[in-house]
């Protein structure tokens, strides 16, 4: 003990030189750290950037190691320590304040993409994403300083290191092409989640994830559409903004072919004819006097009923073929009321034309109806945007069916859409428009557009 | 559609695998409904020439031509199909008989049950009584019929069903030819491209009519210049076509606008040539069945006049998709029209091509075989599938 004594009594200078210029650089660190947290708390304040405090509050606890590092690295300068040691401690701790110097960056630069990165609406994944590559990025040029400055070749090192990053680039350019166009689509925000987007190239549906290289779109059949990001940014997009007023139920668009059914039955005259119309089903009054509307649906003007054509051809006779295409079937509420009407319309003609011609040969009238086979297509709609966009697409078959055989086949008074709209999502105005629309009046294609820019305008 | 069948079998049954009308459209048609996974299996009757001699009798006779049938020839016919009973296994769902010939096979109905089609390819507008009594007890038994035509449809105690025949668009006789094919074919028979051709592609048959379309031509020439072509084979089995070739010969004369083709069979691109090269085509029968050259025709968006008769009426719409006419001065009215108002001609052909597009072609009939298969398995008039 006393020999320690001796040794602190005449070596205390040695001691107390290396102490005291430690604790002055510490003290000055401090104060410092003090001065320029005002200083940047001032200028933060002024600019009032919310970023700004992440730098001050990242830069104030590493200040005061670096002031000890510094005070330590002093210290050891003045102490009676050999230059071989001097040399050694100043690399080390130089080699400590670049890792923390690093760190600091790397701890700035995440809390800054986390800061601003749920500002331009980047999801999750892009945002992990972002910070694994800083993260990498950082520590890697931190350690290649830190071994330069032992002496290590890093030369090799970063050519290797390069490299591997041309490589993974090339092998990845899809992939970083699509991340970037992520990156870009986020920053612009000119798609968001539940927006409906319709592509150049016809995909169409609402947007229902975003991830850092794809965007996922819910089409119309319910299927999922995945667009890389890069093609988003490639062609136009029309998007239509966030959906509408949602319907209690899906409307199911179906699709209907028919068969034609032969009765055996035929008329060679008028009288024949009333006969044998008085007792056939109503399904043969729907056939002679729908048909041709669906198979002929390509001639404008269309024809008119068979039984007006029948008796143009057959008979010859014009003045009764008239008032048979003038009968207005959109006026009748079922095939009942429709099939009195033909009849009294030629007993009233026969009664002041007796008598009447037989058709020419291989021109009787024979009775025939149709067997309808229904089959549900992939669209299903919730809303007026999506029930638009399937209109656009579905058959002519499809057309008919919930138009013409819903109203007056099917027995159900209205057509499919009017009752769905009035119904499951409670648009009784335009419910009753399209109620309104005589589709005999129109092609099965102009009657779809016509049913288009009705929904427009109410959408409007 | 395809898929309601999973599971059944669909077994034709016919009097030949090669010849005639119903072996081309099962030749065809068999392998498409097996490429939707449609299990179709084709079958044939077997018969002697004794047999075969009397379901051609009977097959005129059905047709309304005059033949004489004894007793004896009922008895060959009931005769055969008992013995086909032995030989011939009946394993289908669906047991689908084509024409007369095996019609009788259906005898076993009661004993093996399935679902029995009997499906009639020809004309049965006006068939002979005799004849037709005998068959109708046997077709009333059947689940369904099938006719090709709504005329051809008689009252009966079972559903009818209307399935009319149809082209195959890629068929040598129907598809697309380059111009240089159809500029050889013009030049191999001598046809100068000088005026337009009005065409009528007919065997050389009465009901036909091919003096009327002469003279409905020699109307149209007076005042338009043009040529007429009247393209046909003579049938092997019909011994008066011989002659109504040598009288349409006669007819012509010397005129150097007509010309009378006669075509050998297999010519398909010939045929189809010489329908791409005209400017209107005609089908001026006196009595038709179908009338699939009109069919041709339309596909080729030409504007066809036609004579009001047999399944030419559900092909072409008066005005719509062609012009029909009841006479030679109709005819030569109607050649007239088109020939002088070029741009209603064609409005007239692109509409008949339509129209064909959606009513004839060989899809439209796979459609209809399928339908008609699943009414079988599903009962009333709209079924939900």
């Amino acid at each position: 003990m006393e020999q320690v004594i001796e040794w602190l009594v005449a070596n205390w200078l040695k001691i107390a030189v290396p102490l005291l210029a430690f604790l002055a650089t510490y003290i000055v660190g401090l104060w410092l750290r003090r001065v320029v947290h005002n200083v940047l708390e001032r200028w933060v304040a002024t600019r009032k950037w919310e970023g700004g405090q992440v730098i001050v509050w990242a830069v104030h606890r590493p200040f005061i190691y670096w002031f000890l590092l510094l005070g330590i690295l002093v210290a050891v300068q003045v102490s009676v320590l050999s230059p071989l040691v001097k040399g050694l401690s100043a690399l080390a701790i130089g080699t400590l304040f670049v890792l923390s110097l690093g760190w600091v960056i790397l701890q700035l630069a995440e809390q800054l993409v986390r800061l601003y990165f749920p500002r331009i609406k980047a999801s999750q994944s892009i945002t992990a994403f972002v910070i694994n590559v800083i993260r990498f990025a950082i520590i890697l040029v931190t350690l290649l300083v830190a071994l330069d400055m032992w002496g290590v070749p890093t030369t090799p090192l970063l050519a290797v290191i390069v490299l591997g990053i041309l490589i993974a680039l090339v092998s990845f350019r899809n992939a970083a092409t699509n991340v970037s166009a992520g990156v870009q689509l986020g920053a612009a925000q000119q798609i968001r989640v539940g927006d409906y987007i319709k592509l150049e190239s016809g995909e169409e549906g609402y947007v229902t994830e975003l991830t850092w290289s794809n965007t996922q779109i819910r089409a119309l059949d319910q299927s999922i559409i995945i667009v890389p990001n890069i093609r988003l940014l490639q062609q136009t997009i029309i998007n239509y903004g966030k959906p509408l007023k949602k319907a209690k139920d899906s409307f199911q668009f179906h699709s209907r072919t028919h068969f034609t059914e032969l009765t055996g039955l035929k008329a060679k005259n008028l009288r024949e004819l009333v006969d044998i119309l008085r007792k056939v089903p109503d399904a043969v009054i729907y056939f002679h006097t729908h048909h041709f509307l669906e198979e002929q649906y390509y001639l404008t003007p269309q024809l008119s009923n068979d039984f007006a054509v029948w008796v143009t051809e057959a008979l010859g006779d014009e003045v009764l073929a008239e008032r048979l295409a003038s009968i207005d079937t959109f006026g009748f509420p079922n095939l009942g009321a429709l099939r009195e009407r033909i009849i009294a319309t030629i007993e009233e003609y026969l009664s002041g034309n007796p008598p009447q011609r037989e058709a020419m040969p291989d021109r009787d009238f024979h009775f025939m109806k149709s067997v309808s086979f229904i089959l549900p297509t992939a669209y299903a709609v919730h809303d007026l945007r999506e029930f638009i966009e399937a209109l656009r697409k579905i058959s002519l078959g499809s057309l008919f069916f919930h138009v013409f055989d819903a109203r007056l086949r099917l027995g159900r008074g209205m057509n499919d859409f009017s009752i769905w709209l009035q119904d499951s999502l409670g648009d009784t105005e335009l419910a009753e428009e399209i109620a309104r629309l005589d589709p005999y009046t129109f092609t099965l294609e102009g009657l779809r557009l016509a049913l288009i820019q009705l929904i427009e305008k109410r959408m409007e | 559609m395809a898929s309601k069948l999973a599971g059944k079998v669909i077994q034709n049954i016919n009097s030949t695998f090669s010849g005639g009308g119903v072996a081309e459209i099962l030749n065809r048609m068999v392998p498409l409904l097996n490429q939707l996974g449609v299990d179709a299996r084709w079958n044939i009757i077997k018969g002697n020439d004794e047999f075969f001699q009397v379901t051609k009798k009977f097959h005129n006779a059905l047709q309304g031509r005059p033949q004489t049938i004894t007793g004896s020839d009922f008895d060959t016919f009931m005769e055969t199909t008992r013995r086909n009973f032995e030989v011939c296994e009946l394993y289908g769902d669906v047991i689908f008989i084509h024409d007369p010939q095996p019609a009788g096979l259906i005898a076993r109905k009661k004993e093996i049950g399935k679902k029995w089609l009997w499906r009639c390819h020809i004309d049965v507008s006006n068939p002979e009584r005799k004849v037709w009594g005998f068959l109708r007890p046997m077709v009333s038994q059947y689940d369904s019929a099938v006719f090709s035509a709504p005329a051809f449809s008689p009252e009966l105690p079972i559903r009818q069903f209307l399935i009319s025949p149809s082209i195959d668009p890629l068929s040598d006789k129907n598809r697309e030819l380059p111009q240089e094919t159809i500029d050889a074919v013009l030049a191999k028979y001598g046809i100068p491209r000088d005026k337009p051709i009005i065409t009528q592609v007919s065997r050389f048959d009465y009901l036909k009519d091919p003096v009327g379309v002469i003279e409905a031509f020699e109307v149209v020439q007076k005042s338009i210049a043009c040529r007429l072509v009247y393209a046909g084979g003579t049938a092997t089995d019909d011994p008066e076509s011989d002659k109504v070739l040598a009288e349409v010969r006669e007819r012509v004369g010397k005129n150097p606008n007509i010309h009378i083709l006669l075509v050998p069979p297999g010519s398909d691109i010939d045929i189809n040539a010489l329908q791409r090269a005209s400017t209107i085509v005609v089908q001026k029968s006196i009595s038709e069945g179908f009338g699939l050259t009109v069919s041709e025709a339309l596909w080729k968006a030409k504007p066809v006049v036609a004579s009001a008769v047999g399944g030419i009426t559900l092909q072409v719409k008066n005005k719509f998709t062609g012009l029909l006419t009841h006479g030679i001065p109709g005819t030569a009215y109607a050649l007239k029209q088109l020939l002088s108002n070029p741009d209603y001609a064609r409005w007239l052909g692109e509409n008949g091509r339509e129209h064909v597009r959606r009513n004839f072609l060989i899809t439209r009939h796979l459609k209809d075989y399928l339908l008609l298969f699943l009414t079988l398995f599903n009962p009333g008039d709209v079924i939900y599938l």
